[in-house]
């Protein structure tokens, strides 16, 4: 066996255990073995770079190439092949099965494997692709050449998230764990950052744009009461967007959104004016639709983001704004240990003078927990979500939920609804009816806006389960639909059509706030009053 | 032969047997004791002790269905109706067998579940050659390809010490008949502590009087599970997870060839190991009887009977619909 041969042999092994720990022992247990030129190897590998900076997409190897090249080692016909593929769900694997008994075995080492996704790339052709890639797989073990093409394809599905091989590296090589997170962090380049490690070199090496770092996150302040020190901290609006992040330099813009992925396609109104500004940054912020200064619906934006093409017309329908609150790096210098005002002072300066799509969201001291309580509401009357406070002299913390900052939300709305359904739960739930469907009233009727599985206590559920099943019209499996009798209160993050419910709205998030035995079915609200919560959302 | 088949099962009319009928009828074959194969009264019900015994605890003698079990073990042969009986291993669990038929110069083998390889408690299949060859095809893709009972009792072995010594506990899920006991077997005769569910543990006593020892076993329960190897039953599996403690699961089935029943069984651990056949035995099998005529009658029936027709093996999936049960590998 050789390298890509041991690394298909870990990575098995590392779906196959739950235990943290373990993963990570596997994996630092075999880099740390590895000659420098194959650490660098393995660790961009596995993170999804089978060449040095192009992903696997670069090799534009789609699932047809690959089944073509398999299927002249494998030799069954093509229907076959569609049969196994459904059954597997996923073409890495399905090949690497299919390939049992077909192969000579050969031992691959990570230079070899490189080297393939080397020639694999320098062919324009399907045919050369094709070519180059099944007179690679004749000679590849089943399981390598399994994890040979997830390294392709990009999706290893075993829970190998970047922070473990991190936690791997910092294991194997011995270098600080907090040291290799800012590395790969501000580098991207997991192969550079296990050499610098393993050679005590991580601080010099330079950060480099254009992969997506990590977002500093907010905890949630749940009472305003729990802030000690209001005077310390600066208030903002937390606005109801995409978390987004802008990496620009002469021209070339590329943004990144939470899931870390790429969104620039979509958003050329965007894309376009920051590739006219000058120098290079990383700016944090939130993706907006926006009209008339106000944020419009989420739910818009989303939408937007969504199409594939985006058309002038759709546009000027759904402009979207770009409102920067932070500055991670610029000209040159990574900004994340910087202060918050120090960062805050370089942002208004990038921005100062732009108008539309740049905002900054504005920012001020704090002055008492009153001025929480008012910033808040000022911020919903301007259609924002809530608040998020900063604290002065706090540092960019990438990849952490910090202390640093907090997010003020309230629920939207309450409503009074009567439970028209009831299910079983599930764990520790299972065999109570916990999971209630809810309804308001629209004349005589009782039409449903909604499901909700939290907020009450076990003895609560018990005791409505006992009552649930006292007044069952009707069991379907594990729902029963019951008298419209129990009333509850609910608190909701928002209002939006859906198909699914005969009401033609369905609450946001909504979660119990209690049982209300005082109050009967004859005191629920009614739909006018879901409709008006969801016009206002739109206002 | 001619064969006719229905849900009812498979009948053949020449001899009046029914092969593994779904209800009642004058005579059954029973291929082996799980309850989508041995289940109501047949009159007469022929098949291994093994088969018979289980087949008894599971359906209690009733004053009001008069029944004869005969009982034909591995190697020996009865005469019915003209016809010559042979019953022959067919691995897949204990008593498990398969038929040879012998009529007017014609021979058929009704393979009923089969397992070409040794299972952990069973004896290996034979290959017998015949005319016309009736088999199942639980996993008859090119997919499937499970571990040796050897590497599987590794395997077993290797997780659950694994998850003791992190000081977690390991569950295995089995079905209650044949892969539960398997596993009890392979984790007490490694020397370590296993808590076994009440409804596999009662089938251990039928092992052990056929020669499989099971050393130390203690019944599972809810209160005393730390430090101890789980082997219960897949209902359990949301009353351990809600015990609070750190439980992690294991899959051994045939199912476990795929990543995907990682999910779908909602396991970290996967044992691709299971008491059916996996494709290349099944084809071995075929091969190996040297039949002219095969039908494929459970599992992937049309692609596996495709597959052998792409082969040159004259083979047919009957419509028959065959009632599955939670006991086997196809849940």
């Amino acid at each position: 066996m050789s390298g890509m041969d041991q690394l298909a042999l870990v990575l098995e092994r590392i779906a196959n255990t739950s235990s943290r720990n373990r993963k990570i022992d596997l994996l630092a247990t075999w880099m740390h073995e590895l000659a420098d030129a194959d650490l660098g190897r393995a660790a961009r590998f596995l993170s999804g770079e089978p060449v040095a900076g192009a992903a696997g997409g670069k090799l534009s190897v789609g699932h047809s190439i690959l089944r073509e090249s398999a299927l002249a080692v494998i030799r069954i016909d093509i229907e076959l092949f569609r049969i196994c593929h459904r059954e597997v769900g996923d073409t890495s694997e399905t090949i690497g099965l299919l390939l049992r008994g077909k192969t000579i075995c050969n031992p691959l080492s990570l230079e070899s494997a490189e080297q393939g996704y080397l020639r694999l790339l320098s062919h324009r052709k399907t045919a050369g692709k094709v070519a180059t890639l099944s007179a690679l797989l004749e000679q590849m073990r089943p399981l390598t050449a399994k994890y040979f093409l997830k390294v392709i394809t990009g999706n290893f599905r075993i829970g190998l998230q970047r922070k473990l091989v991190e936690e791997a590296l910092a294991k194997a090589t011995g270098a600080k764990l907090t040291a290799v997170r800012d590395a790969s962090n501000r580098t991207g380049d997991l192969a550079q950052v296990a050499h610098s490690a393993r050679h005590g070199s991580l601080e010099t090496l330079e950060a480099r744009l254009f992969h997506p770092m990590e977002f500093m996150l907010a905890r949630p302040l749940d009472e305003i009461a729990d802030l000690d020190d209001p005077e310390n901290w600066y208030v903002e609006d937390k606005y109801d967007g995409i978390r987004s992040q802008v990496h620009f330099e002469n021209g070339k813009v590329q943004i990144f959104t939470r899931g870390l992925a790429d969104t620039s396609k979509s958003l050329p109104d965007i894309v376009e004016p920051f590739s006219r500004l000058g120098g290079k940054a990383v700016i944090d912020g939130e993706l907006l639709a926006y009209r008339n200064g106000r944020a419009l619906n989420f739910t818009v934006l989303q939408q937007r983001l969504a199409r594939k093409v985006v058309s002038k017309d759709l546009i000027g329908e759904v402009p979207v704004v770009f409102v920067g609150y932070d500055l991670m790096y610029r000209n040159g210098q990574l900004l994340l240990d910087s202060p918050i005002e120090v960062r805050r002072k370089l942002l208004e300066d990038l921005f100062q003078g732009l108008s539309m799509p740049f905002l900054v969201s504005p920012q001020r001291p704090l002055v008492s927990h009153g001025d929480v309580e008012q910033s808040f509401l000022d911020a919903r009357s301007r259609g924002n979500e809530g608040l998020l406070l900063k604290r002065k002299g706090s540092l960019y913390e990438a990849g952490k939920r910090s202390l640093n900052w907090c997010k003020v939300k309230r629920p939207y709305g309450t409503l009074d609804v009567v439970v028209t359904a009831a299910e079983q739960g599930t764990g520790r739930r299972a065999t109570m009816l916990s999971d209630y469907t809810f309804a308001v009233r629209d004349g005589e009727r009782y039409l449903n806006v909604g499901k909700a599985y939290s907020g009450l206590t076990d003895d609560e559920i018990r005791e409505l389960t006992k009552l649930f099943r006292s007044i069952s019209r009707e069991k379907f499996g594990r729902v029963t639909v019951v008298e419209p009798q129990v009333v509850l209160e609910v608190a909701f993050d928002g209002v939006r059509k859906s198909p699914r419910h005969k009401s033609g709205y369905a609450l946001r998030f909504p979660r119990i706030v209690r049982w209300r035995k005082d109050k009967t079915v004859a005191e629920i609200d009614g739909l006018a009053r879901v409709k008006e919560l969801y016009e206002r959302s739109l206002a | 032969m001619q064969l006719q088949y229905s849900s009812d099962g498979i009948h053949i009319p020449d001899v009046d047997l029914w092969l593994d009928p779904q209800v009642s009828k004058p005579t059954a074959w029973i291929s082996h004791a799980h309850s989508d194969h041995a289940r109501y009264f047949s009159k007469t019900v022929i098949g291994t002790s093994v088969s018979l015994e289980i087949y008894r605890m599971r359906w209690p003698e009733d004053v009001n269905q008069p029944q004869t079990l005969t009982p034909l073990n591995y190697g020996e042969a009865m005469d019915w109706n003209g016809a010559r009986l042979t019953c022959l291993p067919a691995g897949h669990i204990l008593g498990a067998a398969q038929l040879l038929i012998e009529f007017r110069g014609e021979r058929l083998v009704y393979t009923g579940d089969l397992k070409l390889e040794a299972p952990l408690c069973g004896v290996k299949t034979q290959i017998v050659p015949c005319d016309q060859l009736i088999i199942e095809s639980t996993f008859g893709l090119p997919i499937y390809h499970f571990l040796s009972c050897q590497e599987a009792r590794e395997e077993i072995v290797g997780f659950a010490k694994e998850c003791l010594d992190d000081g977690a506990t390991p569950a295995f899920l089995g079905y209650p008949l044949g892969r539960g006991q398997e596993i009890v077997h392979a984790l007490s005769k490694a020397g370590l502590p296993v808590a076994v569910h009440g409804a596999i543990a009662k089938y251990i006593p039928v092992y052990e009087r056929h020669g499989y020892d099971f050393p130390g076993w203690m019944p599972y329960e809810a209160r005393n599970v730390q430090g101890k190897a789980l082997v219960v039953v897949p209902g359990m599996r949301r009353l351990l997870e809600s015990s609070g403690k750190d439980i992690r699961v294991a899959y051994v089935s045939g199912w476990a060839s795929l990543d995907n029943a990682r999910l779908r069984a909602n396991a970290e651990k996967l044992i691709p190991y299971s008491d059916h056949g996996s494709y290349a035995e099944l084809i071995e099998m075929v091969e190996g009887t040297g039949a002219r005529q095969v039908d494929v009658v459970h599992g992937y029936t049309d692609e596996f009977a495709g597959i052998l027709r792409s082969r040159g093996i004259e083979a047919q999936a009957p419509a028959i619909s065959r009632l599955r049960s939670a006991e086997e590998d196809a849940e």
